[in-house]
């Protein structure tokens, strides 16, 4: 059940990056270039949605929240750095 | 109901109204699963499975036996998932090139920076995502499971990635683009 779930939110989390251009080299790139904000409008779109959505839920005792990812400074800081190189060349 | 699939068979749409679908479906993995929405940490999961058949004694590790713990995962699920619905929003607004020829490199704005080689594309990308799995595996997500779901946590490793993102992001842009940024 868990597993119908899982390929039915992933048919809608491809859907919406392909439907914002996302799926897209030159997409991801112009936004480093300052040239095209959709990467970030769609980010941030989609985070205060959720966080409106989760916080609300959990305020009304509807939701627990799973286990978040880590805080590590040095981990997450030195991670996103490397990763903005290759999202930069491959336009992930 | 024409309108809808009018706005379906657009082949962009505003990034308002594609962010909030995600947003939509970020609630509804924890509501109805209590899973984040990662998409690196499957791609682990996976060679952790093919390394454990292939070199057990290398993969037996750490990392490989608690951190990404090999199999198919929720997120494997997930990832396979948003490769068909990558494939339907490019059917629906009808972009879908199945074996077409130059369907594997077909964006202009690539081809006059690095040129039209097609083995390029692949190797830049091959190696881009050498980096993107590597960087994940390092800060503990990507894009979609530390910057998306963990910001939605308010989780303060989100922003952190996000900003180291951004900024290495800016600079290799700027590397590669040079004077034409």
């Amino acid at each position: 059940m868990n597993y119908v779930i899982a390929l039915f939110l992933g048919l809608f989390f491809g859907f919406s990056l392909n439907k914002a251009g996302l799926t897209k080299y030159f997409k991801i790139v112009n936004q480093f270039r300052f040239t095209d904000f959709a990467v970030l409008k769609f980010m941030m779109t989609a985070l205060v949605v959720a966080m409106i959505g989760l916080y609300g839920l959990r305020g009304l005792g509807l939701v627990k929240f799973p286990v978040v990812p880590a805080t590590y400074i040095v981990g997450n800081l030195a991670g996103g750095l490397i990763f903005g190189v290759g999202m930069a060349l491959t336009g992930y | 109901m024409n309108w809808i699939k009018q706005q379906i068979s657009k082949e962009l749409w505003s990034p308002y109204a594609a962010g909030t679908l995600l947003g939509i479906v970020g609630i509804l993995a924890v509501v109805l699963s209590n899973s984040l929405l990662g998409a690196s940490g499957a791609f682990e999961n996976l060679a952790g499975m093919i390394g454990k058949a292939v070199a057990p004694k290398a993969f037996d590790i750490t990392y490989f036996n608690f951190v990404m713990p090999p199999g198919i995962t929720w997120g494997v699920i997930l990832l396979v998932g948003v490769f068909f619905g990558g494939m339907l929003g490019a059917a629906t607004s009808r972009t879908l090139k199945w074996g077409k020829k130059d369907a594997s490199n077909s964006d202009s704005q690539w081809k006059r920076i690095f040129g039209p080689q097609t083995w390029k594309r692949w190797l830049v990308g091959f190696l881009g995502a050498i980096l993107l799995e590597y960087a994940a595996g390092i800060a503990g997500g990507c894009t979609s499971g530390l910057a998306i779901s963990g910001g939605m946590l308010l989780v303060p490793a989100a922003f952190l990635f996000i900003a180291g993102m951004f900024a290495s992001g800016i600079v290799t842009a700027l590397i590669v683009y040079r004077n034409r940024y």
